[in-house]
């Protein structure tokens, strides 16, 4: 195939209506010519866009209890086991993302307050500090399905991986994983067992090891 | 637990965290009827971790805060409302299943939720039958995507510059693009809907398309 043809056919591949045949032929072209990639690349936020027009409308009442029940995260009485859920994701390989990406202008939510602050149930949220400054907060839910979720800016810092650890009462840390910043910015979340009587903080650390910013979270 | 976890995250913003229908009634689940309010500030990509968890409260969280977004894609592109909930459940078991895929530098949760809603709900069309779609439904669906910023508000500013895109569009091209883009018709199929030769269904959408980009690439130049 070559780019002239590919160039004609590049909407129609772009919004996911190439017929099967064509198709293939367009996707291997595609692989060996980066210029028409880019082309199709652009065109294909074309059909994003679009996607993001559809207007909302409210599932009918019921809706969802029964999604909730479906993943098999309906409430029970008692301690559930630790059954974390992310070998399934291992095989997906084909997620339902159309081709080329369904990249869509993201929305930046008004800056949270700087005050940490204990939620309901296991929740917890912390300012990331630096400073005397916040550059970003963390959040972690309790339990033996917990998760630690931070999100961070650091206008300036450009280097990377930075490091998640959570500090215990005693001064120990653990790390939990680690993440890029890009221009400064960066996000990580991951399943993780966290105990809220002996979490009593979080450090994110560089790659040297400095300490970037640090979070109290509140006692109860 | 000396092991770095592996998580997913990148340069990504805290956004979309919108209670679309703040005043809806929650549904009853026991001991879970605040946590509309708890989880309410949390960052979308934090609740898409916790759901992976399995934690009955963020799934809760998760779906009150996407599913008339999920839904509504759903219900756009079938016209049927008993299908448009199937899907829509669908929608969410496949990013609980496939959580771990999400790559924010492609685009936001909602978005990526978007996607897959739209991809199941054209397989659906597909497996049920070929169906050109009703010009009054076309209408009122184009309608809709370009109603004024007065009349609905859109997610984000992309929307809104996609929206003023296609309403400056020829109707012919609009409805083409449409047509191929929404409820994911084919050229031919586009062509027998409008009576029109294939090359000119073809030509409606391509032109249709790059109009769009240029004015995309236009504002953003701005």
């Amino acid at each position: 195939m070559e780019c002239e043809r590919l160039r004609e056919q590049g909407a129609e591949l772009a919004l996911g209506i190439l017929p099967a045949r064509e198709r293939a032929e367009a996707v291997a072209h595609l692989d060996r010519c980066p210029d028409c990639r880019e082309h199709v690349e652009r065109l294909t936020a074309v059909g994003d866009g679009l996607l993001a027009l559809l207007p909302d409308a409210e599932p009918p009442v019921g809706f969802e209890s029964r999604v909730v029940r479906a993943l098999g995260a309906a409430p029970a009485a008692k301690p559930r086991r630790h059954r974390l859920r992310l070998a399934a994701a291992a095989v997906a390989a084909t997620v339902a993302c159309g081709f080329g990406g369904w990249a869509v202008g993201t929305v930046v939510e008004g800056a949270p307050s700087s005050v940490s602050r204990r939620t309901d149930g296991d929740l917890r949220e912390a300012a990331l500090v630096s400073g005397g400054h916040e550059v970003g907060r963390i959040f972690t839910h309790g339990g033996d399905r917990g998760w630690v979720y931070m999100s961070v800016e650091l206008p300036g810092t450009d280097r990377g991986p930075v490091r998640c650890l959570l500090v215990h009462a005693d001064g120990s840390t653990v790390p939990m994983g680690s993440f890029p910043l890009k221009d400064g910015y960066g996000y990580w979340g991951a399943p993780a067992p966290v105990d809220p009587t002996t979490v009593t903080g979080a450090r994110l650390v560089g790659p040297d090891g400095s300490v970037l910013a640090t979070a109290r979270f509140p006692t109860s | 637990m000396g092991r770095e976890r592996i998580g997913w995250g990148d340069h990504c913003v805290a956004g979309n965290c919108c209670q679309r229908n703040p005043f809806r009634a929650p549904e009853r689940i026991p001991g879970m009827w605040r946590m509309g309010l708890s989880f309410g500030r949390v960052p979308d990509e934090a609740l898409l971790t916790g759901l992976t968890t399995g934690d009955p409260e963020l799934a809760v969280a998760f779906v009150r805060r996407f599913q008339s977004t999920v839904h509504g894609v759903a219900l756009a592109v079938l016209g049927d409302a008993q299908l448009a909930e199937d899907v829509a459940q669908q929608t969410f078991e496949r990013a609980w299943r496939h959580a771990q895929m999400f790559d924010s530098r492609r685009g936001s949760v909602r978005a990526w939720l978007t996607t897959i809603a739209h991809n199941l709900a054209i397989d659906a069309v597909r497996a049920r039958r070929a169906r050109p779609v009703a010009p009054e439904d076309l209408d009122a669906l184009l309608g809709s995507m370009t109603e004024t910023p007065e009349r609905r508000a859109l997610a984000d500013d992309n929307a809104e510059r996609v929206r003023r895109a296609v309403a400056e569009l020829p109707r012919e091209q609009a409805r083409a693009l449409v047509m191929a883009g929404i409820y994911g018709m084919t050229a031919w199929e586009v062509a027998e809907a409008e009576h029109i030769p294939l090359g000119t269904a073809k030509t409606r959408i391509r032109t249709g398309t790059r109009k769009v980009r240029a004015l995309l690439e236009t504002e953003e130049r701005r």
